[in-house]
């Protein structure tokens, strides 16, 4: 018969499945028979499709054209992402394979198309094709965590295993055991020691004898041990006497992840765990490790207690894959690169230490710096060594010889432990074993005033990462004191300034990147997008140029712009953009290098427009679009000079 | 009422179209859009001629739920009779040979009008499709087709000036209408263009989105999308 009515397999869905997983695994008879059962619904921006534990979804949606994003929504109203799913995901998956509600709220971001499939065709292809069922276990087995995790707040209890991502998704108040066990601070130490003992934990808060709710202080073991039993302290004394003032506090919402950062940065290990005011708890490091297996913090630690130099080499070789771990586990770019700045500083100090040991004490204090995106505690995988030398100015020439042969004998050993443990020379010698970056503080200080005082364009550019220079080992009061100088000195250059400014603004967002492709026209890149340079170096150049105007003694980009804002020189609202943006673009970077590295590539900065989803591609250009308003700032600011 | 007696007394009409009548007798706009069925069709033609072009193929597909069943596709190529299939083809991706070998257009419509059902039809441009289906039927059947009619270039028209208002007041008229253009503009899946199907699927798509997006998304009842559409006196009967 003619007429081609009814029920052909329509091609366009057909197209569609045997291009995403794991569709494309489906042999064509059956591929065709899937796609006859498919419906097409449109969905405006906006529109809420799932709601957790209330939709019963009735079919598997396949987004087409479009996107949404998924979240949680607590007891409370706090509203928790999840992801964003763009062309080619699925929705609905999960609690059609568990036969429950949706377990998570989905709404539409974009205009979305979707492809519908009965839930029973889909169970059908769940239960018959072997291949099936296996990509989406293995997909859920984050998602189902997340599920427990829920579950799991909601019933307010602990649970432990191999969740390795309780790290980014628990919360603190959710691993806290029991109620905080405290003691009024005028117990003796005796009786407080008992407490401990009775309770079987090795720290205690004290209160206020007025107000139990006033929390006064902490005593742990240690106290017990350095400052009784060593110092033989009578036991009959105040306990008051004995205990620590300040409380760390991390507030009961924070990660687990913060809080293990915070524990790791301060060198406290008991942080009292803070709701609404009130100390509801003691989290300790050892309950965070709990949660985590191969850990950053068991890293740290081990790196801490290697008594030889050529022990520190195998360990910074892990350090990239904890970072793999903790993108995979889903960490913000912003905390990744926290973490590998902890982690390389803890190398850089232990390595120093024992330099230290095996060369003798330094003439004169002296404080090793890092520049660059060190300086900005802005790593990704192995970055390039940027470091120097700067110490206390010799008092005679005797002492200025004595203080050359340690420093360079000193730094020499120390650039090529580096490199044993995985840290790349920097191509341009910025190291502190090339005398001219080795020198004592009024060296330090006449460069300084040199570069500012009569700037040469030239030149600028590549001494801006010795303005982004943080203490890395040694007498940070010396880079302090150098920063304060900076400070001092370049707020009163304005030529400067403008000049610096002048070189942001030279680098052009590539706005119109999406069509007409602004992207590397030859070479081996070609048609790549040099995320660094066009995306992320826009940002570090408009945050320097403003930090040095207004004296922000931070150099970490993110927190440059956050003081910027806090002080009121650039609006919330630009913060809030600036740091989505930024934020998203380090984690394209990560995701990116991550990707090469386990191709087994070099790990580089070109990414391939074609590659990534539209909602990456929309993400990308807004944020393309906040550096065309930090230009704004900048035009505005500089516009008189 | 009067015009569907005056055609009626005219000639006894075909079988398909008596029940085609039928079912549009107590035809009612109150309903919810997602009461009522829509096929989406788009014809190819031999020009554009009212007096001597003709259909040279039918794509259609239908929408239950507002959603549209990839599996309900209707689709056919039709012999012309006036025009010699050789020189039919320039516009379209169908060869002399597939319009030599296809049925007539008396073989054709009975089927179509049995897919049609009693949903509504949908077109872009729905007036030009309009006419020249109802040529063939008048012709071939002896009366005209009795489903209403959905233009989706008016739906087009009223959710773009109903944009235009909400955010400057006034509307720029020189925009574009075309299929291929406010496929575009929407951002919705492209289909490939000069094929009845594919573009019936097309319209079919950009239905979708209109329905949904009209008034915020505001619009329940098809007597409300045709008051979005302000398309009220063109219901289409013809």
């Amino acid at each position: 018969m003619s007429a081609d009515i009814h029920s052909v397999a329509p091609e366009v869905v057909v197209e569609f499945l045997s291009g995403i997983m794991p569709f494309d695994e489906l042999d064509d008879e059956v591929l065709h028979e899937v796609a006859r059962h498919v419906r097409v619904d449109f969905f405006p921006k906006g529109t809420r499709l799932f709601t957790a534990g209330v939709t019963d979804p009735t079919h598997l949606y396949l987004i087409q054209r479009g996107g949404v994003k998924s979240f949680l929504t607590d007891d409370e109203g706090e509203v928790t992402l999840k992801d964003y799913r763009g062309e080619g995901s699925y929705i609905g998956a999960l609690p059609i394979i568990r036969g429950t509600k949706a377990n998570l709220d989905i709404e539409m971001v974009e205009d979305t198309f979707c492809f519908l499939l009965p839930r029973e065709v889909f169970l059908d292809l769940i239960n018959r094709q072997p291949g099936f069922a296996q990509y989406y276990l293995k997909s859920f087995s984050e998602k189902i965590v997340n599920t427990a995790y829920t579950e799991l707040r909601r019933h307010r209890m602990t649970r432990r295993g191999d969740e390795e991502m309780y790290l980014f998704t628990m919360q603190v108040g959710d691993i806290i055991k029991a109620t905080p066990r405290k003691i009024a601070s005028n117990a003796s130490i005796q009786e407080s020691a008992r407490a401990m003992a009775d309770y079987r934990i090795g720290s205690l808060l004290i209160y206020d004898p007025a107000d139990d709710e006033n929390i006064v202080g902490i005593i742990t073991d240690r106290d017990l041990r350095n400052k009784v039993i060593a110092a033989g302290l009578d036991y009959k004394e105040s306990v008051s006497r004995i205990m620590t003032i300040d409380v760390a506090t991390v507030l009961s919402k924070s990660t687990c992840f913060d809080a293990l950062l915070k524990m790791m940065s301060t060198g406290i290990h008991h942080l009292a765990v803070e709701r609404k005011g009130r100390i509801i708890g003691i989290v300790t490091s050892h309950d965070i490790m709990l949660l985590q297996g191969t850990s950053p913090y068991s890293l740290f630690k081990e790196i801490g207690k290697q008594r030889r130099i050529q022990g520190l080499y195998p360990l910074s070789q892990k350090i990239p894959d904890i970072i793999r771990n903790l993108i995979k586990e889903g960490a913000k770019a912003g905390n990744i690169a926290r973490m590998i700045s902890l982690l390389n500083d803890q190398i850089l100090e232990r390595m120093l230490t024992l330099l230290e040991e095996e060369l003798g004490p330094p003439p004169v204090d002296y404080c090793w710096l890092l520049l660059g995106s060190e300086g900005r505690r802005e790593q990704t995988f192995k970055t390039d060594q940027d470091n120097a030398i700067i110490y206390v100015d010799p008092k005679d020439d005797a002492e200025a010889k004595v203080a050359h042969e340690y420093f360079s004998t000193f730094a020499d050993k120390a650039i090529d432990h580096l490199v044993n443990c995985g840290y790349p020379l920097c191509p341009g010698e910025i190291m502190a074993r090339n005398p001219k970056w080795c020198q004592p503080v009024s060296v330090w200080k006449d460069y300084f005033a040199n570069w500012i005082g009569t700037p040469d364009p030239e030149e600028l550019l590549h001494v801006t990462i010795f303005f982004d220079f943080r203490s890395g080992f040694g007498k940070s009061a010396l880079a302090d004191d150098l920063r304060k100088y900076l400070n001092e000195l370049s707020s009163r250059q304005e030529i400067y300034l403008l000049h610096l400014a002048r070189e942001c603004m030279g680098v052009r967002a590539p706005l119109s990147f999406f069509k007409s492709f602004i992207v590397n026209k030859d070479g081996e890149h070609r048609n790549k997008l040099d995320i660094k340079t066009k995306g992320l170096t826009p940002f570090v150049n408009f945050a320097r140029v403003l930090a040095l105007k207004y004296g922000v003694r931070e150099t970490n980009t993110l927190s440059r712009l956050h003081v910027l804002s806090e002080e009121g020189h650039i609006s919330e609202e630009l913060w809030a953009s600036a740091h989505e943006a930024y934020e998203m673009q380090m984690q394209l970077r990560l995701l990116h290098q991550l990707a090469q590295i386990e191709e087994g590539t070099l790990p580089d900065n070109y990414i391939d427009p074609a590659q990534l989803s539209d909602l990456e591609k929309k993400m990308l250009k807004e944020s393309f679009e906040v550096v065309e308003r930090l230009h704004g700032v900048l035009k505005t600011l500089f516009a008189a000079g | 009422m009067s015009l569907r007696d005056i055609f009626f007394s005219f000639r006894k009409p075909h079988p398909a179209l008596e029940k085609n009548r039928e079912l549009f007798n107590d035809f009612s706009q109150g309903g919810l859009l997602t009461d009522y069925h829509f096929v989406v069709f788009d014809t190819e033609l031999t020009g554009l001629n009212k007096r001597k072009d003709e259909i040279i193929s039918i794509g259609a597909v239908r929408i239950v739920n507002l959603q549209i069943e990839l599996s309900q596709t209707f689709h056919c190529y039709v012999r012309p009779k006036n025009i010699d299939p050789n020189e039919a083809t320039l516009v379209h991706r169908i060869t002399p040979e597939q319009l030599r070998h296809a049925p007539s257009i008396e073989e054709v419509l009975p089927e179509f009008l049995d897919f049609c059902g009693d949903a509504l039809l949908v077109g872009h441009f729905v007036s030009i499709d309009m006419y020249f289906l109802n040529k063939a039927s008048r012709k071939a059947l002896g009366g005209m087709v009795s489903n209403p009619s959905v233009d989706t270039m008016r739906l087009a028209r009223g959710f773009k000036e109903g944009q235009c208002i909400d955010h400057f007041g006034g509307c720029d008229q020189s925009e574009s209408f075309n299929l291929d253009d406010l496929s575009e503009e929407f951002n919705l899946p492209r289909f490939k263009p000069h094929d009845a199907l594919e573009d019936a699927l097309q319209t079919a798509y950009l239905f979708l989105f209109l329905a949904k997006k009209l008034k915020h998304g505001g619009i329940r009842t098809l007597k409300e999308l045709y008051l979005a559409g302000r398309i009220l006196g063109l219901m289409g009967r013809g």
